[in-house]
């Protein structure tokens, strides 16, 4: 089974590599309002039980994939 | 145009511009700084050297946002008239972005920024670049270790996929190898050419061994002029 | 709740006591009201105000002839001669360090370097000084990774080498970690020196730089504040470096002001807006009247206090006349940065914030900033714990010297750092001669050819066996280090990384190692110009050591025949040049879980000639230069220092019956006690008559140093006498490879 996690910089926290991109596109003419860049992994696991998958995919992103302070994460069954 | 003049190009972020902007007039060559946002006129210049740095704070890959500047359509133009195009660390990031060579730059192998001095072997030399280099390597055995430079890098690791790795070899587009690779570069690669040979660019930095303070002046002859 | 419990409420979370709430009405002749908690909350604590340390730190030796700015502006600056001046300074950022490492370290980096560039300097060089915990205690190697990926991720952004750095561990930094960063900026033939002084009424208040958002709200006061559990839970927002936009922002002001074109300038650090604002109009002695609309916001909804208190990174204030804010803004533009108005200078010596059309507060600056509370601590004479009557109580147990050695060039703390430097770019600018592998970092300067000697010091071994000598060592033994390369050293900045002053023995130790400093400096003429005080470094109770780093520059007529740090070719006769005033076993001592033991007292007066001594005999000289190598003996002693030059192919011999005639008996012990203070030196082939002549002719007065012969650079083997032999292949793999090798795989897996 395949589970996506996204990570995604917190709404509060300075985002700089998306106000980079974002004034890039910008200056290329593109009408946007925001830019925001996170990490994309995709975890693909021996469960056969969505539920457990979903709880050691949300373990894993707690011990290591994401980190609290200026990041948040989202999990998706592929 | 002057037989001497250099265009630096200069991007947000480019930190090694005022290093190149000395080593070109500490090699008797007549530096002018070409800004990212312009167009310039690629036939008023002897040769074009982008440098070092982080443009664009290496966001999203190193060199993607570079390699979109309208200033590049200008270093396109110079490249296809012939002109010699050097790019240094970032500046060859930004050249295979721009797709004016051929490969990428990835992560180093070691997940880390890596400060060194390496030794290099000319596999075939640049008419434009550091081609006195290459004819002392003619004279001697083809193994020799001709050069140290210093690097200082963590996207420095070339990739190509294997067809496009043997045309490199077949046409001679390999320039420079390293003699221990620092970053897991595939073939040892450390510079390579475009297949016209107009176009190279290398991951370490020459404008950093200009002198003996320096630690070597082994970098004198890419900023000397060839031909 | 009643009033009472409310008020102590209010306290609480603005950090400030009813003492301090007494002294803020009698100086407004009101209670404050609304946003002003959180101004006197920010410019009152400690890290802004230094109200623990000012009575002290007034004292230091801050003056000679080369000293063009001092204290009171955001770093020093010194006069280099020939039109070449430097500004440079040492900043914490340990707390922040602690929570987010990568982040912690970055935005320490970035802030240093601003305080740099806001006069007007173009940053030439970083060196950090970092204590770490033991690398076996919890979240260690997760921090060192951290806050060594964030020194190297926005100093190699940013494009500013980093030449040198000190890097500790002891089991008293294992929940209270030290990053200290330290910026070195140049100021060419022809460059002005901008300073923060706001003047001129009806100039205007331009903001520059990056957006204000939530970052560090609370941070300056949340600095002046020991760790309790809980302070995973008490984390502001965290402040995110870029160190992109910091390159902008540095390009784009010093072509500002190379075309002359502002009055004042101040980068917003600690407290943001608030000590920026307030401090440009104390030390001008003028008024501002700031709209806080038209601050640039990230989130809309933010509040005043929130904006006032950001400690959002890469954002400058500026005072200029209103006709020139077009060019200013133009500038920006170019480098795609914003500029803004968001105020006005007036003559009135009052700062006015309007907020909706309103004003929320109209305070006298120097209220703020000059008028907060200076506390005079409960310290004790010094008294040192340590000490022991001689050498016999000084011992360091060691047996086997060889396998010792070899140990110890493996271990944590005698190994090399390369596993930390090679993640540093130490070259960009093209001016580095001397990098990190060396005792000292060398940068050229441009104009001149001259170079520039950058070092750090404070060992805090030293400090640990009595804060006196630890403070003197923490001058001296740098300054030593300068001039066994040939250096003069020329000032000094200091980070004052402290526990909790509340606390007696804290501020004793404080007391004495800022003194000592402080009478160091002044005898070896190389004022103390800029720093920072850092309190409070105490978590659950647990104080560090105290630990005063230093950062000192040094200046020598030309690059070229400076005696290298390490044996390069065989047949040299090996000196070495003493001071003997004292000896410890400290880092050998604790390696081996002994408590640091030591004896002898340091002299300042003696320690000065004896440094200008080292100088002349290692500088540029007319006649040419007699010495081709040298090292300052420093912890673990002589074995290890001469197993660090031998660190390629060649060895040393070293005559036993020579050593015995300035040590007396010799013991395998010894050869690992420190010695304060001893240099190696090796002549150039040729020029020992003149080299032992020059030191008779220079020494003078100084009768207590004496030099001494001890052996010859031989092939690939270290042998001192019967007591030590090792090939110097084991040495230099043991000192290349060490835990280092480990720590990549822990830190990986």
């Amino acid at each position: 089974m395949k589970i996506g996690v996204k990570v995604m910089p917190r709404k509060e926290v300075l985002d700089t590599q998306g106000r980079a991109v974002e004034n890039t596109l910008r200056e290329h003419g593109q009408k946007l309002n925001q830019c925001t860049v996170g990490r994309y992994l995709v975890l693909d696991l021996p469960d056969e039980e969505v539920e457990a998958a979903m709880s050691r995919v949300r373990a894993m992103a707690e011990t290591v994939l994401y980190n609290p302070l200026i990041e948040t994460f989202e999990l998706e069954r592929l | 145009m002057s037989a001497r003049k250099v265009g630096v190009l200069r991007f947000p972020g480019t930190n090694c511009d005022r290093d190149v902007w000395q080593a070109i007039e500490m090699s008797g060559g007549q530096p002018e700084w070409l800004w990212h946002a312009d167009l310039f006129d690629p036939s008023a210049y002897a040769r074009l050297i982008l440098p070092g740095g982080f443009s664009y704070g290496d966001y999203l890959r190193s060199g993607a946002l570079a390699a979109r500047a309208k200033a590049m359509q200008s270093v396109r133009e110079a490249a296809e008239r012939g002109v010699p195009v050097l790019g240094i660390c970032n500046g060859f990031q930004i050249l295979t972005e721009a797709k004016l060579l051929p490969g990428a730059l990835i992560k180093n192998e070691s997940l880390r920024f890596n400060d060194d001095w390496v030794g290099l072997r000319m596999r075939n030399s640049c008419r434009y670049f550091a081609s006195q280099v290459a004819s002392q390597v003619a004279s001697q055995a083809r193994s020799a270790h001709v050069m140290r430079l210093p690097i200082a890098h963590a996207d420095g690791r070339y990739y190509a996929e294997d067809d496009e790795l043997k045309r490199l070899e077949d046409n001679g587009q390999i320039w420079l190898t390293y003699e221990k690779n620092p970053n897991g570069s595939i073939a040892d690669i450390a510079g390579v050419m475009n297949a016209s040979g107009n176009v190279a660019a290398l991951m370490p930095h020459p404008e950093r061994a200009m002198a003996d303070w320096m630690g070597g002046h082994d970098g004198l002859s890419f900023f000397m002029h060839g031909e | 709740m009643s009033r009472v419990d409310n008020l102590d409420e209010k306290l609480k979370k603005y950090r400030l006591n009813r003492h301090e709430l007494g002294l803020i009405t009698e100086r407004l002749g009101r209670e404050p009201e609304g946003v002003e908690w959180a101004l006197f909350s920010a410019l009152w604590s400690e890290h802004c105000s230094y109200k623990s340390s000012k009575v002290h730190l007034k004292k230091l030796f801050n003056k000679s002839k080369r000293v063009l700015e001092s204290f009171g502006e955001n770093a020093g600056v010194v006069d280099l001669g020939a039109g070449e001046r430097i500004a440079f300074k040492i900043e914490s950022h340990n707390h922040p360090s602690f929570i987010e490492p990568y982040q912690g370290a970055a935005t320490g980096v970035g802030g240093i370097l601003r305080d740099i560039f806001t006069m007007g300097a173009r940053p030439i060089a970083l060196a950090d000084y970092l204590c770490f915990g033991e690398p076996a205690a919890p979240r260690m190697r997760a921090l060192m990774d951290g806050v060594v990926r964030g020194i190297g991720g926005y100093g190699n952004c940013v494009g500013v080498p980093t030449v040198t750095g000190q890097t500790e561990f002891h089991e008293s930094y294992n929940s209270n970690i030290l990053v200290n960063a330290m910026a070195v900026g140049l100021f060419s033939p022809g460059d002005r020196i901008f300073l923060s002084k706001a003047r001129g009424a009806g100039n205007w208040v331009v903001y520059a730089g990056a957006k204000t958002g939530r970052d560090g709200v609370h941070g300056a006061s949340m600095a002046s504040e020991s760790f309790g559990a809980d302070s995973a839970a008490k984390r502001p927002t965290v402040q995110i470096g870029d160190p992109f936009f910091e390159k902008l922002l540095i390009e784009s002001c010093l072509e500002v002001m190379a075309q002359d074109l502002v009055v004042a300038i101040q980068d917003m650090g600690a407290a943001g807006l608030t000590s920026s604002s307030f401090e440009m109009a104390s030390k001008g002695q003028v008024g501002l009247r700031l709209q806080l609309d038209d601050v640039p916001l990230r989130d809309p909804t933010m509040s005043p206090e929130e904006i006032l208190l950001s400690e959002s990174q890469e954002r400058m204030l500026l005072i200029c006349e209103p006709e020139k804010f077009s060019a200013i803004q133009a500038i920006f533009h170019r480098w795609g940065l914003d500029a803004c108005k968001i105020g006005e200078v007036q003559d009135e010596r009052v700062v006015e914030l309007r907020w909706h059309g309103e004003t929320i507060s109209r305070i006298d600056p120097d209220i703020l900033v000059e008028q907060a509370p200076q506390y005079m601590r409960a310290f004790k004479p010094w008294k040192a714990l340590h000490r022991v009557a001689g050498e016999a109580d000084v011992k360091t147990g060691v047996e086997d010297g060889a396998r010792f050695l070899r140990s110890l060039l493996g271990h944590v703390h005698g190994t090399s750092r390369s596993w930390i430097y090679k993640q540093y770019d130490s070259r960009v600018g093209a001016k580095t001669v001397r990098d990190c592998a060396e005792s000292v970092a060398i940068q050229r300067l441009p104009d001149s050819g001259r170079g520039l000697g950058i070092v750090l010091g404070c060992r805090p071994h030293m400090m640990r066996w009595d804060a006196r000598e630890g403070g003197i060592d923490a001058v001296a033994y740098p300054a030593l280090e300068l001039a066994a390369k040939g250096f003069e050293p020329l000032a000094v900045t200091d980070c004052l990384n402290y526990g909790n002053p509340e606390k007696e023995h804290i501020m004793s130790e404080f007391v004495a190692s800022v003194e000592a400093m402080s009478t160091m400096c002044e005898k070896l003429d190389t004022p103390i110009i800029s720093g920072n005080v850092s309190f409070y470094n105490e978590t659950m109770g647990r104080n560090i050591t105290s630990t005063p780093a230093t950062g000192l520059v040094g200046l020598r007529d030309h690059v070229d025949a400076i005696p290298h740090g390490v044996f390069t070719r065989e047949g040299e006769a090996v000196y070495l040049l003493r001071l003997p005033m004292a000896a410890v076993g400290g880092a050998a001592q604790e390696i081996t879980g002994q408590a640091p033991t030591g004896y002898g007292q340091l002299e300042p007066s003696l320690i000065a000639p004896f440094a200008r001594l080292l100088r002349v005999l290692t500088g540029a000289r007319n006649e040419g230069p007699l010495v081709s190598s040298s090292r300052v003996v420093g912890k673990f002693g002589l074995a290890y220092a001469l197993a660090r030059m031998c660190a390629g192919v060649v060895g040393c011999r070293i005559e036993e019956d020579a050593l015995k005639t300035i040590r007396g008996d010799l013991t395998v012990d010894d050869l690992f006690r420190e010695h304060l203070y001893e240099v190696i030196l090796t002549a150039l082939p040729g020029r020992e008559a003149e080299l032992e002549a020059a030191v008779r002719e220079l020494r003078g007065a100084l009768t207590m140093a004496s030099f001494v012969r001890i052996g010859r650079t031989i092939g690939a083997q270290l042998e001192i006498g019967s007591l030590l032999k090792a090939p110097v292949a084991s040495l230099a793999e043991s000192y290349q490879t060490g835990v280092w090798a480990a720590m990549e795989k822990e830190v990986r897996a």
